[in-house]
Formats: structure tokens, sequence, C-alpha cells
């Protein structure tokens, strides 16, 4: 085999002018196994470049977990359990919503054949309640989702 | 400029971090100090991530500061013993046990990289090992192309010197 291109690009390379590409050419040119027919003069540089191509990789996943930790996850995970804490209660309304609702309009029936024109008029004030009690549940809905911009911070950690 | 994602983009360079405050600070727990403190760092800037034009630039900048401080802080604190020798010349070719301890090639090349200057060993360290352009590197060290082409050249004859230099000394 002809080593003079090596040879070459050795010299190239301690004049500092060969390319990324050429020295990645030298570090697998002297990655190979050891033989006898290159060249001493080639050959003597071997350690250099295995040297160059060993990287350590010494920070494992501990490492990351500790980061994590340091650069705020918790406060992120905060925001996630005052939501899920604050969903009962949220549950909670709803099914007092649906109660008030069901029991207004199983009450609304029996005075109806009395008087209808009288019916009406009650039917009309209880749907004006029943609008009334669905946007004060609406209104805390949406200060809830007021705080969502705390949020945000979890989508750089994404 | 793409979204940049902590998780994804930047933890994953821990060990190129590492490796580089390695070099420079020469002291595995100091290195990942080093590491540890960049990363919150970086995070703290979060803001700027999308202006950036490589965010691993940006790291490895931070990274190489840091290790540079801390290189600083520890010289203060006891006397410098760098001043004296000039790299020509370590322990293992002075003491025959030791020298005949150390014939590991690799642990020679490893000793007389980490005998140069800083800034050279820096320069090393992003072009031989992480494979980094000449301009990559004029930007993480804030210098100019020049300047760092300066300093690999030297840095690779200062290496094939001493270790040639090394190899006939011990034969």
């Amino acid at each position: 085999m002809d080593y003079k291109y090596i040879e070459q690009l050795l010299e190239r390379y301690w004049e500092g002018e060969t390319t990324l590409q050429e020295e990645s050419i030298l570090r697998t040119f002297f990655s190979q196994p050891d033989t006898p027919e290159i060249p001493e003069n080639i050959q003597r540089y071997r350690a250099i470049f295995v040297c160059e191509q060993q990287k350590e990789e010494p920070l494992g996943e501990d490492f990351d977990a500790r980061i994590l930790e340091q650069i705020g996850e918790a406060p992120v995970a905060k925001t996630i359990m005052l939501k899920d804490r604050l969903m009962p209660l949220f549950k909670a309304a709803a099914i007092v919503a649906i109660i008030l609702t069901l029991g207004n309009a199983a009450q609304a029936p029996w005075d109806i054949w009395e008087d209808p024109r009288e019916a009406y008029v009650k039917a009309q004030e209880q749907l004006a309640d029943t609008v009334n009690v669905l946007t004060t549940i609406q209104a805390e809905n949406v200060s809830d989702t007021i705080q969502a911009p705390a949020k945000e911070k979890s989508t750089y950690l994404e | 400029m793409k979204k940049v994602s902590f998780r994804n983009d930047i933890l994953p360079l821990k060990n190129e971090l590492y490796r580089l405050a390695l070099r420079i600070t020469l002291n595995p727990a100091e290195a990942e100090d080093v590491v540890q403190e960049t990363m919150i760092k970086v995070w703290n800037r979060r803001d700027r991530w999308e202006e950036l034009e490589s965010i691993e630039a940006f790291c490895l900048t931070i990274c190489r500061n840091i290790s540079l401080d801390k290189m600083k802080k520890a010289e203060n604190q006891n006397s410098s013993l760098e001043e004296g020798h000039d790299s020509a010349d370590y322990s293992y070719s002075s003491n025959p046990e030791e020298q005949a301890m150390q014939r590991d090639r690799i642990a020679v090349v490893r000793q007389l990289i980490d005998n140069l200057p800083e800034k050279q060993r820096s320069c090393m360290q992003l072009r031989e090992f992480e494979g980094k352009s000449y301009k990559e590197i004029a930007q993480i060290l804030g210098v100019t192309e020049e300047q760092v082409k300066i300093n690999i050249f030297r840095a690779r004859q200062q290496i094939k010197q001493q270790f040639i230099k090394t190899e006939n000394y011990g034969l």
C-alpha cells in the first residue's frame, strides 16, 4: 500500500492546513490495527491520533436529574398540583349546578297546569336563575385559566 | 431559528462541555462543577435562546469562561506551580521508575496536551476532539479565525516535538 498520501496529510496536519475531513481521514487511518508495513515515520505518531479519538462520557443520567431539579422542575410540578387539587372542587360545583337545575326543572311541571301564563313567567325566571348559576361557574373557570401562563415554563423543558 | 429545548438540545452537550472544562481545569471534580454551573447559567438565560446563532457555541463559551474563573480563583489560593516549568520536561522522563510505569504513549500525549498553554489547549480540544471548524472555535473563544489557526499550529508543533523528544528519550 502507498503511504504517500498519509505522509502528505501528516505534513499538512503539522502545518495546520488540513481540513476537518482530512483530519478525520488521518484519525481513521491510525485507528486501524498496527501493521508492520506502515513506515516508521508515520507509525510513530499513532498515539497522538489515537489519543484524540478517545472521548470520555463521564456524566450520566444522575447528572441530568440533578440539573433538572436545580433549574426548577419543582415550580412546574407545583402548578400542575394546584390545578389537580382544585379539580374536585370544579367537579363538585358542576354536580351542584346540575342538581339545582334538575331540581328547578322537576318543580316546574307541577305549576304548569294551573295557569299557563304564570307557568310561563316562572319558567322564564327559572331559566334566568340557571343562566346566572352557569355564568358564575364560567367565571370561576376563566379565573382558573388565567393561571395558565405559569405553565409556559414547562414548554421549554419538552 | 428553531425552537430550543433544554432537555433535547442543551442537556446532551454535557459531556462535550465536561471535556472542555476538564481540559482547562485539569480536575474532574472541578470540571463537573463547571458543567453544572454552565447548565444553570444557560437555563437562566433561556429568554435569549431563540436569538442565538448556535446554542452549542453559546454553551461552550460560558463553560470556558466559568472554567477560566475557577482557574483564576485556584491560582489565588495557592502559589502557582505553573510558572516554573515550561511544559518542556515532565516527571515521566526524570524518574526511571515512573518512566517505566508511564510507558503508555497515549498517556504521554494526553500529558503533553495538558501542558500546553490554556488557549492552545482549548483550541486543540475543540478542533481535535470535538471536530469543530476554525470559524466555530473562533466564535466560541471570541478571537479571530487567524488566532485560532496560529494556536492550533503552535499546539500541534509543540506536541509533535515533545512527543518525538520523549520517544527518543525513552529508547
